[in-house]
């Protein structure tokens, strides 16, 4: 019983973690809340979680070389448009690559503002919003305005879609050319505690995945490999925390910006071009819908780490799909925020930390009190479900941010010494 | 012997400034050869010459004999010259062996060698007796540490010349040994070492050869035989080496600031000071030495009012100030002389009239009845701190960035001492200032005593503390941990307890 305690006092996180896990599997048996644990619920997840996941990749690459990127959101803009536009035209694949271009050119204005001219990051990285929104509208104008179905703010509908696998065996792909079993739905189909929803979760994320998905979660891996294990990532990096010493190593400290800067372009256009392909079929205005300002707020919550962007994105993803999925599942929220407060409130009232304790007690028995008066959430807080919970969770969790030491700071060439 | 670096006729000229004026000298390799000379003298700009950062308009550099023309440092590094800069080059994030191996491979996605950089990097700190963890973080080192990364960083490089500059700059008097051990043990491992300093006590200590550079030109080239400190010093300002004011003062029984059982708000979990039991008469300077980061800077920052403080209590004159806000304690006659002029002394982008208002901007001087600014006080009294400070500026509009360091800081130091405060707070006052101003600046502080002024001057200068100091405290982790009496300690006594070692 006392190693038990004292796991609990060494993982505080974890604990914590596996606390609310544990309590969302059991609202998860209540019927009206069954959809929290479905397969179909972590489909969509993974399907809404990429696109904030790929940007806040790119994210990471321009913050880790020092420079702040307000702009991925206008750069998503460009990888919506150009990816919509190339995939009417020629098929998703050409749509990806146009999307990856698009972003790309807009990372490279980014750069060529903030590295060359020394133009403030945060200012640059408005501008490139503005412009990227004023653009695709212009071109949309020129592009669209005559064709059926298109016009000034939607592009027509893509043609053909990017095919997709399952696992065989777990997850109903074909082995060898022959079907096979479907292991992990019928599992769901047990309802059994645990073993059912655990069999949702690993369901969704290995039935019917595109090509495109795969490619996009392979990055996570790749892009820890090479900022952490190859003297590219390393250069880079030190660029972000130290410019000035990187000069005097003789590392071209303009030049790794550049790259930063312009790849976190490329991998948000490449978001922008997932969610249209993958998502809608269609280039619609302000589809981006503000996910490169949640990917560049899990940039920072994730500590900037590859790991961390993969959790805050999932979080916003999982959120999301509820929204979309079902609303009175979004209401059992309600009870597990209420749960997870009061045994906050405890932890922070056994610590002696009264008042922050009474606040959460006080915040538990709101929660509770609104989940038992009501059958559903207010449509507009329904709607900013996900923005909420990624911010308030991320914040949580990550008390001890370390970002890149001379991020945001102009460097000029030759400051060295 | 060999000469190592050749330097002929070499000259470097800023908008304004003849930074080198045909400087011509030798170093001979195997040795330690140090430059020394006031700040603004023109060595740091013949050091980045050296290591490529800047080109010279005309001379000529020559390395083991050939003539060498770099165009960064890549090119000084291939030809075999390492810089251990003042500040140190390292990235904080990254470990000690990320550091020294930066910037080796070029950029490539390849896998980075760890397996066969750690071993190398352990060899080469057995070799050269420079112990040193290499899996840490830099955050994570002190600041000989960390100079020990920075040098085994330029030897891995394969660097047979190293530049030093200031390397004891920021080091306590045992670090400083430990590092000439290690200086001298490269040294007979044929490495050549150039050593730069304004400090002729070490100079005289350390270096084989020692050349003396003043505004912009090469004085002289003297061997340790033939130098003594007098002649350096002349040659370096031209007059006598100024020493640090003699005491002989009437300390009155008048309290000017008391604190009481001070305790500082915890932050990151540390409680930055505790139980500080301090008493400061009119007419007293109290010195507090310490290694950076020990609690000075919060402390001085809770007197002034911007650091929260957990109980205890602060009088000036008896009255208490604890709950007063930091302008209110300003009105009461609280001066401070910041750590960092340039961020928190002056507003470098304005000239010297609005700069002299800065911290009295609400008293009778500077506001009138309707809070207007009364600029004429100011252009008046910046026009007497310039004359009575010897500020060389062409006139008080003038902004605060064009002014040297030195000047800076006089400009400072007389803002503060003028108008008559109660209670002066000076913290490293002479920090990065030529001698010149330094011996002004002691000058001045100790007029101001003498006029009946309580100060709290809290430095690194172990020279400056025992020099000025009528009583002397040591500050380690927050805590006075001693009380020495500044006639009779060393300043190895005051290291070894700044260092936690004494106590």
């Amino acid at each position: 019983m006392s190693n038990f305690f004292n796991f609990i006092k060494d993982n505080k996180e974890k604990t914590f973690f596996i606390f609310i896990l544990f309590w969302l599997l059991v609202i998860a048996q209540i019927e009206t809340y069954s959809q929290l644990t479905t397969s179909g619920t972590f489909a969509a997840t993974m399907r809404l979680a990429i696109p904030i996941l790929l940007a806040g990749l790119g994210g990471i690459f321009s913050e880790r070389s020092g420079v702040v990127n307000i702009g991925l959101e206008g750069m998503m803009i460009m990888g919506t448009w150009f990816g919509a536009w190339a995939a009417w035209l020629y098929g998703p694949w050409w749509g990806v690559a146009a999307g990856i271009f698009g972003g790309l050119i807009f990372g490279l204005i980014h750069a060529i503002a903030t590295v060359s001219f020394q133009v403030d990051h945060i200012v640059s990285g408005v501008a490139i919003n503005i412009l990227a929104a004023g653009t695709a509208r212009f071109f949309s104008v020129v592009a669209y305005a005559n064709e059926s179905q298109g016009g000034a703010t939607q592009s027509p509908r893509i043609s053909g879609e990017i095919s997709s696998f399952s696992l065989p065996f777990l997850s109903g792909g074909t082995f060898l050319g022959n079907e096979t079993i479907d292991l992990l739905r019928n599992l769901e189909d047990l309802n059994l505690f645990f073993i059912s929803d655990i069999s949702g979760l690993l369901g969704g994320l290995t039935r019917d995945i595109s090509y495109l998905s795969f490619i996009a979660l392979s990055l996570v891996p790749i892009c820890m490999w090479v900022l952490w294990s190859t003297p590219f990532g390393l250069q880079l990096r030190s660029v972000g925390e130290f410019p000035v010493g990187s000069e005097s190593l003789g590392i071209n400290v303009y030049l790794m910006k550049y790259i930063g800067v312009t790849l976190s372009g490329a991998f948000s256009g490449l978001a922008g071009a997932y969610l249209v392909i993958e998502s809608s079929g269609i280039y619609r205005e302000n589809q981006t819908g503000g996910r490169g300002f949640i990917a560049l707020a899990s940039v920072i919550f994730g500590n900037w780490r590859p790991t961390g962007v993969l959790m805050g994105s999932g979080l916003f993803g999982y959120a999301d799909a509820l929204q979309l999925r079902s609303e009175e599942s979004v209401h059992g929220l309600l009870l597990l925020i209420s749960i997870v407060l009061l045994a906050l409130s405890i932890y922070l009232l056994f610590n002696k930390k009264s008042r922050n304790g009474a606040i959460s007690l006080l915040m538990a028995f709101g929660f509770g009190i609104w989940f038992l008066n009501s059958t559903s959430v207010p449509n507009e807080f329904v709607y900013f479900t996900p923005h909420i919970t990624t911010l308030v969770v991320l914040s949580f969790a990550s008390q001890r941010l370390r970002m890149p030491k001379s991020v945001g700071q102009p460097y000029k060439k030759g400051e060295g010494g | 012997m060999n000469t190592a670096i050749n330097i002929e006729n070499i000259s470097k000229s800023f908008p304004g400034v003849l930074a080198n004026d045909s400087v011509s000298f030798d170093i001979t390799s195997g040795t330690i050869h140090a430059i020394v000379g006031e700040n603004g003298a023109g060595k740091s700009t013949l050091m980045k010459i050296l290591y490529g950062m800047q080109k010279p308009d005309n001379g000529i550099l020559k390395i083991n004999g050939d003539i060498a023309k770099f165009q960064s440092p890549k090119d000084a590094i291939s030809a075999g010259i390492g810089m251990v800069h003042q500040h140190f080059m390292l990235a904080d994030n990254l470990t000690v062996w990320e550091n020294i191996v930066l910037g080796i491979d070029s950029s490539n996605l390849s896998k980075i060698k760890k397996s066969k950089y750690i071993p190398d990097i352990t060899d080469l700190s057995k070799k050269y007796s420079l112990p040193i963890d290499v899996n840490l973080t830099i955050d994570d080192l002190g600041v000989g540490e960390k100079q020990r990364v920075e040098i085994l960083k330029v030897l891995y490089r394969g660097a047979n010349i190293l530049i030093l500059d200031e390397p004891t700059a920021v080091l306590v008097p045992q670090e400083v040994e430990e590092l000439f051990e290690n200086l001298k043990n490269l040294v007979s491992q044929g490495v050549t070492i150039l050593f730069i300093s304004h400090k002729l006590d070490e100079v005289m200590e350390i270096a084989d050869r020692i050349s003396v550079m003043r505004g912009g030109q090469h004085v002289g080239t003297v061997s340790k035989e033939k130098a003594s400190k007098k002649i350096l010093a002349e040659m370096m300002i031209g007059k006598d080496l100024p020493t640090p004011p003699s005491r002989e003062t009437l300390i009155s029984s008048e309290n000017c600031l008391q604190l009481k059982d001070l305790n500082g708000v915890p932050s990151l979990g540390k409680i930055p000071f505790e139980d500080i039991n301090l008493e400061i008469k009119k007419g007293e300077i109290c010195g507090i030495a310490g290694v950076e980061g020990n609690g000075q800077r919060e402390l001085s920052e809770a007197i002034l009012g911007l650091y929260p403080v957990e109980s205890g209590q602060i009088f000036l004159e008896d009255i208490e100030i604890t709950k007063l806000s930091t302008r209110e304690r300003r009105l009461t006659g609280i001066s401070f002389i910041p750590e960092d002029r340039q961020s928190q002394g002056l507003v470098v982008e304005s000239n010297l009239i609005e700069n002299i208002i800065l911290g009295k901007q609400s008293s009778n001087t500077y506001s009138s009845k309707f809070k207007n600014v009364l600029f004429k006080n100011a252009s008046k009294n910046s026009k007497d701190v310039v004359d009575n400070y010897e500020v060389k500026t062409p006139n008080v509009q003038t902004l605060a960035l064009a002014l040297s360091g030195g000047n800076q800081q006089k400009f400072v130091v007389g803002r503060e001492i003028d108008g008559k405060p109660t209670f002066l707070l000076a913290s490293q006052p002479t920090r990065g200032v030529d001698i010149g101003a330094q011996a002004l600046i002691w000058d001045k502080l100790k007029e101001a005593r003498d006029m009946g002024l309580g100060v709290l001057l809290i430095s690194a200068d172990l020279d400056e503390l025992l020099g000025l100091s009528d009583k002397l405290y040591v500050i380690y982790e927050g805590k006075l941990v001693k009380q020495l009496e500044p006639t009779e300690a060393t300043p190895e006594q005051l290291g070894s307890y700044m260092t936690g070692l004494g106590i």
